[in-house]
């Protein structure tokens, strides 16, 4: 899962994407309107983190043009909890509206559910088979047992099981486990998908020659 | 409300008591006059049948007491004791007079009318001071028995005489030549009023037919009494009912005019307990009322400006005070995550001590200016010079300006005035920052300070981007920044107000005068002394 965080305060934006790391995603940072909205212009984010104010070009300014583009979901920060903030927010396009202070235990909840909505999912829990997968608490069962997976590959089965059925281009999928600073690394991808193969059954991620990677 | 508290029921209650006051007043004067009249009436009566027994009399020449009248002698001789100008004899006892009440009269006398007049005639024969002699000529059959008796008051010192025999009118002998209209024969001055009473419910009056006859006629009054009665009562039924429609016409007044003020107090009550922005309905302004809505309405539109300024004010300070605490917040849940090295919580640390010296300048700044607005801090007042404050202001902001590359140009003439010299140095160090701080790279400062017109002029003009003419009246209110967002540069969007308030409590003022592209300069006026 790749993320943008779009935050001009610098300490908060250096926090939010450790945190946001440490949970497993793939982390962009922008600390101004303009470049926050190059990139989630150019790049198929899982979700968008986006502080309202902003300097360059503010947050509502951002989300109107990017929607003219993009249906990324969009979790909207703000320091302002006035009601007509929030449906001005809703109305632009957001997904969600966290107000500042807020606690980071629920900022990454509402993201989750940003992302699993965005995949037509409805609970945390996703089955395939004999394993189960579970999207809040980040674990991977099969057949009942719990296993062991690096947070790399608990992404990589977490994207595939989000779009069960789909065949997912390598692009795609490095779109989406890598931030920009790391994705350069192009044999990665494969480590990971055999790992997750030794760890979950060797047809569990099924190869598309050609095309890419599925769960089916 | 306690209904003894309000206004309604004490004007209720004054109302009824003064209505109550005037009716009685009139009831009671009309009452007197009625009765008045009513007397008037019965002593009209009296009179004209004392005048009518007068004509009955008949005085017989002196020394004649052939006309003997039974019940009373001739009365004995001695000086008389009163005056008249018939007197016939100033040394003889004077015979007594005769009496005869014409048949036709008698009527007059008996209980053929409801008054049942009565009459007692008595002769009186003074032989001195200490004594006197008292005959009775006469009295009707219905005289009152005892103790009801006129001359049983004593006027004179005399004992009262036993009562002679009654003597029924109708048995004297009838004289023609006055038997016609006994009222058209009384003359007026013939008799002398003595006195008339009311005694229980008789009417008499005395009266002296000279030279010494008595003549008392009474009357039951009881119908008058019983007509009176039924006066009163119909008067005081009458009061009753104007009284009771007084009261309900007074309530209905009352209510009617109180009900405005019920209206604008519950509205002003419904206003002050939810929407400010809500006004009372003024229904006549000219009205005292009016007036009264009028003048609730400006206070209420005093108040909500005063309340979103205050609300206006709370959401900033809310919102400037956010953001570090979110950055705190999320800092230490993230680092408190999982275990980190020594420069993971160093890391953190920093960053959350940077947060709170942001929130502490906050909190300094606002109440610098909550303290100078409410007056609070007073002003250390002395001679100072700006240029010396100025110059200060210059060199400890020159390295800032220096990293930037920015020139300060400072045309300072020495200006004297009545001032708090570390507030005008906040002032005059604001006013720099900002120049620098806005200013394009390899921009110009320049300073001026002169005196004009009694007035210190301080001048401070930047090279920078400039502010849009619809946003420079804005820019002294609290939290406004230039590029609308928090750039992290520690400035709190206060520092213009704070200028303000300073200059304002040195009774100065500031303008701003700005062009895009061009710059921006500030200009402050402040008083001599």
């Amino acid at each position: 899962m790749r993320i943008l965080v779009i935050e001009d305060e610098p300490d908060l934006l250096a926090s939010l994407a450790q945190a946001l790391r440490e949970e497993g995603y793939a982390v962009d940072t922008a600390a101004n309107g303009p470049d926050g909205l190059f990139n989630a212009e150019g790049t198929d984010y899982d979700a968008i983190v986006l502080d309202v104010m902003l300097p360059g070009m503010d947050g509502w300014d951002l989300l109107t043009r990017l929607r003219k583009t993009k249906k990324t979901p969009v979790l909207m920060l703000t320091a302002r909890d006035q009601s007509r903030d929030r449906v001005r927010g809703l109305d632009t396009g957001a997904d969600d509206y966290v107000v500042k202070p807020f606690d980071l235990a629920e900022l990454l909840a509402r993201l989750r559910a940003l992302i699993r909505r965005s995949a037509n999912h409805t609970t945390n829990l996703i089955e395939i088979g004999s394993v189960k997968i579970d999207t809040a608490a980040r674990h991977v069962f099969l057949k009942d047992q719990p296993v062991e997976l690096t947070a790399r590959e608990y992404g990589l089965v977490e994207f595939l099981a989000l779009h069960r059925g789909e065949v997912v281009t390598r692009t795609q999928l490095y779109e989406h486990l890598f931030d920009e600073n790391e994705s350069s690394m192009s044999n990665l991808l494969d480590v990971h998908v055999s790992n997750a193969r030794k760890k979950l059954g060797a047809d569990f991620i099924v190869t598309r020659r050609g095309h890419g990677y599925c769960i089916e | 409300m306690k209904p003894s508290k309000s206004i309604k029921w004490r004007l209720q209650i004054w109302y009824g008591l003064i209505l109550l006051g005037v009716l009685a007043g009139f009831g009671l004067t009309a009452y007197q006059l009625t009765r008045n009249q009513q007397m008037a009436r019965i002593d009209d009566e009296l009179h004209r049948r004392v005048g009518m027994l007068a004509n009955a009399m008949h005085r017989p020449p002196p020394r004649r007491p052939e006309f003997d009248f039974d019940g009373g002698g001739p009365p004995p001789g001695g000086p008389d004791h009163f005056d008249g100008p018939d007197r016939p004899d100033m040394r003889g006892d004077r015979p007594l007079p005769e009496f005869h009440l014409p048949p036709e009269d008698a009527h007059y006398f008996d209980d053929s009318d409801p008054h049942d007049f009565f009459f007692k005639i008595i002769h009186f024969n003074s032989r001195g001071p200490d004594s006197v002699k008292e005959t009775e000529i006469a009295r009707s059959t219905n005289y009152p028995s005892e103790p009801f008796d006129f001359f049983a008051k004593p006027i004179f010192a005399t004992p009262r005489p036993e009562p002679a025999n009654d003597i029924p009118p109708t048995a004297t002998p009838p004289f023609p030549e006055q038997a016609k209209n006994a009222a058209s024969k009384f003359s007026p001055g013939a008799t002398m009023p003595l006195s008339t009473t009311t005694f229980d419910h008789y009417r008499q009056t005395a009266e002296m037919l000279p030279p010494g006859d008595f003549v008392e006629v009474g009357c039951s009054i009881t119908p008058e009494l019983h007509e009176l009665k039924v006066t009163a009562w119909r008067l005081a039924i009458i009061g009753g009912g104007i009284l009771l429609l007084g009261l309900a016409g007074g309530g209905w007044l009352v209510d009617r005019a109180l009900r405005p003020v019920e209206e604008i107090s519950s509205a002003a009550a419904r206003i002050s307990g939810s929407d400010l922005a809500q006004r009372i309905n003024v229904p006549e302004t000219e009205s005292e009322l009016g007036e009264l809505a009028t003048v609730l309405n400006s206070t209420f539109a005093r108040l909500e400006t005063a309340f979103d300024q205050q609300r206006q004010f709370t959401a900033d300070a809310a919102h400037e005070l956010r953001t570090p605490v979110t950055v705190i917040l999320t800092q230490t849940q993230t680092t408190l995550n999982r275990e980190r090295d020594a420069a993971g919580y160093r890391q953190a640390l920093e960053a959350c001590q940077r947060a709170a010296q942001r929130m502490r300048k906050l909190i300094e700044s606002l109440l610098a200016l909550a303290r100078l607005e409410a007056g609070q801090e007073s002003l250390n007042r002395q001679r100072v010079d700006l240029a010396g404050v100025v110059s200060d202001s210059v060199a400890l902001l020159g390295p800032l300006a220096a990293e930037r590359n920015i020139k300060i140009s400072a045309e300072l003439k020495s200006v004297e005035i009545n001032g708090d010299a570390e507030r005008l140095a906040q002032v005059a160090t604001n006013l720099l920052a900002n120049a620098i701080q806005y200013n394009r790279p390899d921009g110009e400062v320049r300073l001026g300070l002169k005196e004009e017109n009694g007035l210190a002029i301080l001048t401070v003009a930047d090279t920078g981007p400039g502010i849009p003419a619809a946003d420079q009246p804005r820019v002294f209110e609290r939290f406004y920044r230039a590029d609308q967002s928090r750039t992290g540069s520690g400035n709190s969007g206060l520092g213009l107000s704070i200028c303000q308030a300073i200059v304002a409590a040195h009774a100065g003022t500031i303008e701003i005068k700005s062009e895009e592209n061009v710059g921006t300069t500030f200009t402050v006026r402040l008083p001599l002394s």
